[in-house]
């Protein structure tokens, strides 16, 4: 599966809580909201509007 | 001309297209929404591979399509400009495999692989010939 980024919701330093949209991507034509499955800081954020990525890829880090 | 296939791998084409209401997937029959449809993006993608083979087919010579796997990922509205590339990446025997991406300006609204098939055009389509008589 490949994905478009659409946009990216979250900042390195920023904490999130579970639940929270970190991302939204489109894939087939609909628009795919990424959300966290933990709470904690944003450590890392691996991708930027408009990057291609595929099933696999790192897109945000949270620990 | 006439290149040996195998020389082909790298070989790049592409095809482009502004979506008119005639491209949507309404007005192809293969769904209700005035948008892109799928099957004017895969012959978009088969337009780009055909175009990467020009100049490198014999006169006699001709591809057809025989396998198309597509992602389509992104709509386009009507309007947008859509731009097709096909590379080959890789022939055995006289099948080409080409990996093709479809733009719409920088955004990514389809991907996949086509493979075609190099044959002699008039041995073709005079087996093509034969069976519609027997249809």
């Amino acid at each position: 599966m490949v994905a478009n980024v659409l946009s990216v919701q979250v900042v390195v330093g920023e904490q999130v809580v579970v639940g929270q949209q970190l991302l939204l991507l489109e894939s087939m034509k609909m628009e795919i909201p990424v959300l966290s499955d933990a709470a904690g800081d944003v450590v890392e954020v691996a991708v930027a509007p408009g990057d291609v990525i595929q099933e696999g890829d790192l897109l945000v880090r949270v620990s | 001309m006439n290149d040996s296939l195998s020389k082909l791998v790298g070989t790049v084409g592409f095809a482009s297209l502004t979506v008119r209401a005639a491209d949507t997937a309404v007005a192809l029959g293969s769904g209700d929404v005035p948008v892109l449809g799928t099957p004017r993006v895969v012959a978009l993608a088969e337009a780009a591979c055909v175009a990467a083979l020009l100049d490198h087919l014999g006169s006699e010579q001709t591809s057809v399509g025989t396998r198309v796997e597509l992602d389509h990922l992104g709509v386009s509205a009507v309007g947008s400009n859509v731009r097709a590339s096909a590379e080959i990446t890789s022939v055995v025997g006289s099948k080409l495999t080409f990996e093709v991406e479809v733009h719409a300006g920088s955004r990514l609204i389809a991907k996949g692989v086509i493979t075609r098939a190099v044959v002699d055009r008039l041995q073709f389509l005079a087996k093509a010939a034969g069976q519609s008589r027997i249809e």
